[in-house]
């Protein structure tokens, strides 16, 4: 029992109790010592008898605010006003949210920028907070009017930009990272994470291939890196990694991430962002930050959105109608003769009989146009609802967000509900702690499964005869097999109805944190993070559905994924002399992935009524698949950033990682690297510069890996095999991969040298990064000659190389207190070459004639497209020359590259490339007082697409539909075609996947023109002390200029490595129309 | 609170969870889900396990694709297969322009080398398994028949094939070999297939495994090759032939079925004429082999829903049997019409005729799943066989003759007899041709003998300048076909056949 100042007992209580007491000095004047004992006693008893006769009375605010008064003081409010101004203008600025810093208590300024606001006391601190500004915190420190000027936001250098293990202020940064900040994420009310970073960043593609809900983007950083790994970017969520895992029908663990969840996300692009995860940062890495919790009040906010979504008209594609199909088939019967086909191919006029299909003189009743019948007006709607709160000691975000999408192709729809927790505790003053869970459960409904061939839905809508309808007058559905002699896919709409495809997705993630301050700048940081997926995909066809079902087929696939990492590190900041300060971080992880996969299959059910939930009743079950596999990851790392007088930058990283994929002697691999930066800004040379309000150069160089490679491919595995004998199933273990005991890493360098430059107090903002990135020991399933029994064999074989120029323009263009306009505009260019494999030999993918092939060749871009040249079709003056090649005037006339007189294998040659020379966006942002404007324009260039759905939509004249195309066949007098003379299908025609195929795949879209009002704080005020109220309209893909024949010149029909611009029978992508509400309170 | 505490303990956590998870058993994993070369090959079941496996191959190896390879070249058979729907052109081998490139080859070439891999793996490990000595002979028996079907194969298609008869890994001097001489490929054949004579495998069995009966019939038709092209070792092969083959038919563990109704019946798999098939089974393994290939496309007449009818008859073919050939009859080897699916009271009428030879009808009527076997020798062909190479030893015997006629009475067509040796000769190829069509057998007798049938004139042309009957003509380089491209591709060892 002492004798304390009140004052210190209050400070004591404050630790204590998480409490913060508020009072004016004077109060206390009078009353500096007191005695007490407080020994299990509440806070209010302690208050009580710390106060009793001491002329004091408390009032307890929410959230651990205590406000002290003298007793016999009225309990007066005191009202604080003023102004509020643009610091550079000094223009008044309307609608500034003024709060009482830790209450709910606010106001806003009207049109005269002016507020007027009532305080619980005059110690409080007051928080300014505009959309474009930073927020401001004032203490008022006793006084009734304070005028503010705030500060424009986006003062280069000011923000915090998350990297590896930490944060940076941007002005510290020695690598290349982009970033998408919570306000430019928002703005583009994005469906997908990779919506919301499609064009923000130079040097990041993003790739939105088909229209499908739910599909994936492809996301490309500085271009692709390896040969067999995915080339996607390594995701992290607030500190967990996700692994690296192709799902099923396309999908990929991010996918299930609520972009209603996501803050902001961070790009690192370069050696020096990257190596800090070492052997999985070769294609860079993307950090994604969700809403954490806030500390100041209570907030609850909501924001939904409305949308409608419809295939644009400059994207359909011309098919024949009746009158020219059947134009078409009796045009292939008169030239069956030529074709030594007289007799064998039956006159159509002869089949035009069916009274369902056909008047009394032969002419179609219908005429179906398939995309309008199957491509609908899409709706979907979607919510998400926060609530935070807490005060600066604990803190909780509650997230629930429900999605309702329809795809535009019929019976195609994703559902995702979910929800997710996230707490954060100031223990004491040396321990936080906190947790996140984030589940979520997707529901997707896909008759067309990614990548298939044969039939699909999106298939037959370009190939489902016109002359059919979709259903007869008495409701049963028009089929192929209606009219006779066609080829037997079911038409589109009788294919959604009688397939059924549904995707169930279950994903856990969830991570804690301890953050001990060990002392003075040193803190220890313990994450544990969880992964765990749980995806399910059900199929059912129904009976005698042509060429997918025999009497009902149901399928039922099941693959779980659990994913852990529990790290460590340390970090230690310190001011070492001077002027120099020092960061050093060092840290361990453990890691693994489990896999597990099931499977099921039967066949023939007597009745479509089970489909999938009831396989037993099948007649013919198929034997039951199962399998295992798991990874893990075991790493040190360590960096040290080194910084003098703000100017001299120094960043040094180092990762030793070791992967279970490897075998012992090549386990572990050191990943370093270095970074150099320059603030030239900060030299007394540039102090006085009027222009140049900031300037930095830097550069750096780092090795990161790539390990994603099967699981046990240092080791000869058998497989299973299986056998009839004696009337039964046999099973056997025989060979199956070949072991490549010596497989190293795949190593990839990076050289990167960067500009980032300000003007005008940065009102103009300018970046450039120019790299150079080699692979090298790339990993690849190598063919092995087949005389091993084997096909392929995991090898690191060559190298590659990217050389790129990524170069981002922001400009402020006006910025007046009631209109903001600014623009940013960016482009990357990518260059892509292999530069060695090992023994030269050219691998050649695919060869598929539909779907086409692929050359990885040295000296080329990896994974051209490879085939013949066609010159056009052979001409009635030719038919000598085109005899040599067997070929008739009519064919198609390939060019004979090496003129041996046969068009074989040797005369393939690259025909294109997929990938871009360039891409990027122009993003105008436009506010003019309550309301703002975004217009994002995307363009990408130097691209091929390869239209392979052209394969079968031209040849398959007379059995199925095909595209207009045709109509412009070669016929003695139009000889100057690339389309082949119209024939039956039993005659010969070439189909060489060649240049007849590829198309020019650039473009210029309208990606999103966003516009929208925040009503004025005052009227929403009124309305119930909401902090704001926003509604906008949007929509996507507003315009497209291109070239292509096809749905859409962006597309992947594939979800391999090097699939883009393979566009074979793509899911269309509509034009979306969107309406949107978001407030919160 | 005690600062200092916590942070003890906590580190002293750290250190024990590092500790715990040591770095050794943190990184290394066992695949669960397979077996490797490391932990195979301990226990019996092994030894059955991968003689299983070697059997597996026997599914693409006898694919529509080789059967297709094979057929098209006698050119007895037709496609309307043109490179439609993602399937690889065809036509272009009946109009002998097949390049290195086409799928089928490729498919031939790997799916024999992946059999041999399994075999080897089998010949080389099965004696190290310690088992029952009757078990492990037969089974290597078994892996040693297979090893030699399946090079007598690629010998005969692609030539001078790499001779692999160990496991390759990727530090082996076999991994890129080179192409072996032709000798040496038939020695290996007849090697394996000796050493599986004397294995202890019964004469004659119905599960469809490898029987005594199996490997001598095969030795036989070894043998006959060896005497003709490109080996032309003569008469002593063609006794050996003639003794393996008698050896089969002294036996009498095999019969000519009475009609060719039991060839379309899954009921007589592996009994009476039935040496060797590849097993299938309705429902756990359909062959779809041919009865998805064989409806006629289009005429809507089967219950498969994927028919694709990639082949038929040509008609000359089917003229060019005798006058009151039983298998010339409609539904017999050949048919021009079937009821159709939609209404099973309505006949659809062909514009060609397609191959009724091993339909099976109550998957084309009904289940759209085939159990039917197909069949790699059967008792027809060794008494050919023996017809044959008996003629070449000692001109025409009774025995002979006999061979020969009971095929010819089931087909309910005169005893031949009187002949001299040279039409003998002739009258047996016939009889194989009218045989044995489309039964991957005919392109390699034309291949062996050189000779063509020539279905329009009744007669036996030249291989080398024998036109089909639609003028593609036959040239040195159609003796072979070519190697795939891939596989010159990734090995610069190997040489191209020439002409292609």
């Amino acid at each position: 029992m002492t004798l304390v100042s009140i004052e210190k007992l209050l400070a004591y209580l404050e630790q204590e109790e998480n409490v913060q007491f508020s009072y004016n000095k004077e109060l206390l004047a009078g009353n500096s010592k007191v005695t007490v004992r407080l020994e299990n006693v509440g806070l209010d008893q302690a208050l009580d008898e710390i106060f009793k006769n001491r002329g004091i009375q408390y009032y307890a605010l929410n959230d651990g605010y205590i406000v002290l008064r003298a007793s016999n003081q009225k309990q007066v409010i005191e009202t604080v006003s003023g102004t509020v101004t643009d610091a550079q203008s000094n223009e008044i600025l309307p609608g500034v949210n003024v709060t009482v810093k830790g209450t709910t208590t606010g106001t806003a300024t009207n049109t005269d920028g002016e507020y007027s606001l009532s305080v619980p006391s005059l110690n409080d601190t007051l928080m300014y907070s505009f959309i474009g500004y930073q927020t401001t915190e004032i203490p008022i420190n006793g006084r009734t009017e304070i005028d503010v000027q705030l500060q424009a936001q986006a003062i280069s250098g000011e923000e915090l930009v998350v990297v590896g293990y930490g944060t940076q202020q941007r002005s510290d940064l020695t690598g290349s990272v982009g970033t998408v900040d919570e306000e430019a994420f928002k703005a583009s009310s994005p469906t997908s994470l990779q919506e919301g970073l499609s064009g923000k960043i130079a040097g990041v593609s993003v790739s939105k291939n088909s229209g499908r809900p739910g599909s994936r983007a492809t996301i490309r950083i500085r271009g692709n890196s390896s040969i067999t790994g995915p080339n996607d970017p390594l995701f992290v969520v607030d500190g967990v990694v996700l692994p690296q895992a192709n799902l099923s029908n396309g999908t990929s663990p991010i996918d299930y991430l609520d972009p209603g969840n996501i803050k902001s996300i961070e790009v690192l692009k370069d050696a020096s962002a990257t190596a800090i995860y070492g052997a999985r940062g070769a294609n860079g890495v993307v950090l994604v930050t969700t809403k954490g919790p806030v500390q100041d009040g209570g907030t609850v906010s909501y924001d939904g959105s409305f949308s409608a979504s419809k295939l644009p008209a400059w994207s359909k594609i011309g098919l024949l109608n009746s009158e020219q199909f059947l134009a078409v088939e009796d045009l292939a019967f008169q030239n069956a003769a030529k074709y030594g086909l007289a007799g064998s191919v039956v006159d159509p006029a002869t089949k035009r009989t069916d009274p369902r299909l056909f008047d009394s003189s032969g002419n179609p009743l219908y005429d179906t146009d398939w995309q309008e019948e199957a491509l609908r007006t899409a709706l979907t709607n979607s919510h998400n609802l926060s609530f935070s709160g807490g005060d600066r000691n604990n803190s909780y975000t509650v997230n629930l967000g429900y999605r309702d999408e329809e795809g535009i192709l019929e019976k195609s729809s994703l559902k995702r509900y979910s929800g997710r927790l996230n707490i954060n505790n100031q223990i004491n003053d040396w321990l936080t702690a906190g947790a996140t869970i984030n589940y979520s459960v997707q529901e997707a409904s896909q008759p067309r499964a990614v990548g298939a061939g044969g039939i699909t839905p999106t298939r037959s809508i370009l190939q489902a005869l016109p002359i059919t309808p979709v259903r007869y007058p008495d409701g049963t559905f028009g089929r192929t097999s209606d009219y006779p002699g066609m080829e037997g896919g079911a038409q589109p709409i009788r294919l959604v109805n009688e397939t059924k495809r549904i995707l169930d997705g279950t994903n856990t993630l969830a991570d804690a944190f301890a953050n001990f301050d060990l002392a003075e700048g040193l803190t220890l940081r313990t994450t544990f993070g969880l992964n765990i997926i749980d995806q399910e995909t059900k199929f059912y066809a129904g009976d005698d559905l042509r060429f997918i079902s025999d009497n009902g087929r149901a399928e039922i696939s099941d693959e779980k994924i659990t994913s852990w990492q529990f790290e460590n590190y340390l970090t230690y900041e310190t001011e070492v002399l001077e002027g120099h300060s020092f960061t050093g971080l060092l840290g361990l992880s453990w890691e693994r992935v489990d896999n597990f996969t099931k499977f099921a299959r039967a066949d023939d059910f007597l009745d479509d009524y089970f489909e999938f939930n009831n396989l037993g009743i099948a007649s013919n079950p198929r034997p039951p698949q199962s399998g295992a596999s798991a990874h893990s990851l075991n790493s040190y790392f360590a960096r040290v950033n080194y910084t003098i007088d703000s100017k001299y930058l120094f960043t040094v990283t180092g990762r030793f990682d070791g992967s279970s994929r490897f075998s012992e002697d090549n386990q572990y691999a050191f990943f370093p690297s270095g970074a150099i930066g320059w603030r030239v800004s900060e030299e007394k040379f540039m102090e006085n510069s009027s222009t140049i309000s900031n300037l930095k150069l830097r550069t750096s160089y780092g090795v990161t890996g790539n390990s994603e490679i099967p699981n046990y491919s240092t080791v000869t595995g058998l497989g299973n095999y299986s056998y009839i004998v004696g009337g039964t199933r046999v099973t056997g273990v025989g060979l199956n991969q070949m072991a490549n005991p010596n497989l190293k890493w795949e190593k990839n360098t990076q050289v990167d040298l960067g500009v980032e430059l300000g003007l005008f107090s940065d009102r103009v903002e300018f970046e450039g990064d120019i790299y150079y990135k080699k692979s090298e020991d790339m990993l690849l399933a190598a063919p092995v000659p087949s005389t091993s029994s084997y096909s392929t064999v995991i090898r690191n074989i060559g190298s590659m190389e990217n050389r790129g120029v990524e170069l981002t323009l922001k400009t402020r263009n006006i910025s007046k207190s009631n209109i903001l306009w600014s623009t940013s505009f960016n482009i990357s260019i990518n260059k892509n070459k292999v530069l060695h494999l090992t023994g030269g030999q050219d691998i050649v993918q695919g060869g598929n004639p539909v779907t086409g092939n692929r050359i990885i060749r040295e000296g080329e871009p990896v994974n051209s497209f490879y085939g013949y040249i066609q010159l056009g079709t052979w001409n009635t003056d030719e038919a000598a020359q085109a005899a040599q090649y067997n070929r008739l005037p009519g064919d198609i006339k390939y060019k004979d590259i090496n003129s041996d007189g046969a068009i074989n294998e040797q005369d393939r040659v690259i025909i294109g490339n997929g990938n871009p020379d360039g891409y990027g966006s122009l993003i105008n942002n436009v506010t003019y007082k309550n309301f703002d404007l975004m217009v994002d324009i995307q363009y990408m260039y130097g691209n091929e697409t390869a239209f392979n759905s052209r394969a079968t939509t031209l040849d398959r004249t007379g059995i199925t539909n095909v595209l207009t195309e045709v109509l412009d066949a070669w016929t003695p007098n139009n000889q100057d075609t690339m389309v082949p003379e119209i024939r039956p299908t039993a005659a010969y025609k070439d189909r060489l996947s060649s240049t007849g195929r590829i198309e020019n795949g650039s473009f210029i879209r309208g990606r999103n023109i966003v516009l929208g009002y925040n009503f004025p704080s005052e009227l929403i005020q009124k309305w119930g002390k909401m902090k704001n109220v926003r509604i906008y309209a949007s929509m996507q893909n507003f315009f497209l200029i291109d070239e292509y024949p096809g749905f859409d010149p962006e597309v992947s029909s594939f979800t391999g490595n090097f699939s883009q611009g393979d566009d074979l029978y793509s899911y269309p992508k509509p034009r979306v129309f969107q309406l949107g509400l978001s407030f919160s309170l | 609170m005690n600062i200092k505490s916590n942070i003890c303990l906590l580190l002293s956590c750290g250190f024990l969870t590092i500790l715990l998870m040591g770095c050794d058993n943190f990184l290394s994993h066992k695949d669960p889900s397979n077996l490797n070369t490391g932990n195979y090959f301990t226990q019996p079941s092994h030894a059955e396990g991968i003689v299983n496996a070697t059997y597996e191959s026997l599914y693409p190896v006898q694919s529509n694709a080789s059967w297709l390879m094979t057929e098209l070249r006698t050119g007895a058979l037709n496609s309307t297969f043109t490179p439609n729907g993602g399937f690889p052109d065809f036509k272009i081998i009946s109009d002998l322009q097949m390049s290195a490139d086409h799928p089928a080859v490729n498919n031939y070439w790997v799916s024999h080398y992946r059999g041999i891999g399994n075999a080897n793996l089998a010949i080389a490990e099965i004696p190290n398994i310690e088992m029952d000595a009757t078990t492990q002979n037969r089974l290597l028996g078994e892996a040693r028949f297979l090893r030699a079907y399946y090079y007598f194969n690629l010998v005969r298609v692609f030539g001078e094939v790499p001779l692999i008869t160990e496991s390759v890994d990727l530090g082996s001097p076999d991994l890129e070999p080179s192409r072996s001489s032709v000798e040496s490929i038939y020695q290996l054949i007849v090697e394996d297939l000796t050493a599986a004579e004397s294995s202890g495998l019964p004469f004659n069995d119905s599960s469809g495994r490898v029987t005594l009966g199996a490997i001598k019939s095969l030795l036989a038709d070894v043998y006959l090759t060896m005497a003709g092209y490109p080996l032309q070792m003569g008469t002593e092969y063609y006794t050996l032939a003639r003794d393996k083959a008698k050896e089969v038919i002294d036996s009498q563990e095999y019969s000519l079925f009475d009609s060719y109704l039991p060839f379309r019946e899954s009921s007589n798999d592996n009994t009476g004429e039935h040496i060797f098939s590849v097993q299938y089974l309705q429902g756990e393994q359909n062959n779809d082999v041919l009865q998805i290939g064989l409806p006629p496309f289009k005429f809507g007449v089967s219950a498969y829903s994927s028919e694709q009818g990639f082949g038929f008859a040509r008609d000359e073919f089917v003229a060019s049997y005798e006058a009151g050939d039983k298998r010339a009859e409609e539904r017999v080897f050949f048919f021009t019409s079937y009821s159709s699916e939609s209404d099973r009271n309505e006949t659809v009428q062909f514009p060609n005729q397609f191959i009724y030879k091993f339909w099976d009808e109550q998957a084309h009527l009904n289940t759209a799943q085939s159990g039917l076997n197909w069949q790699v020798i059967r008792y027809a062909d060794v008494l050919l066989d023996f017809a044959e190479a008996s003629n070449e030893v000692t001109g025409p015997t009774t025995e002979a003759y006999e061979a020969v006629n009971k095929i010819r009475r089931r087909a309910e067509l005169n005893d031949l007899s009187g002949l001299t040796k040279t039409e003998f000769r002739e009258a047996i190829w016939k009889e194989r041709w009218h045989e044995l069509i489309y039964e991957n057998e005919i392109w390699f007798d034309m291949v062996r003998t050189r000779k063509a049938y020539d279905i329009e004139d009744d007669a036996f042309n030249d291989y080398v300048g024998h036109s089909f009957v639609d003028g593609s003509t036959l040239q040195e380089r159609d003796l072979l076909f070519p190697l795939p491209t891939n596989e010159l591709r990734n090995n610069e060892n190997l040489t191209q056949n020439p002409g292609y």
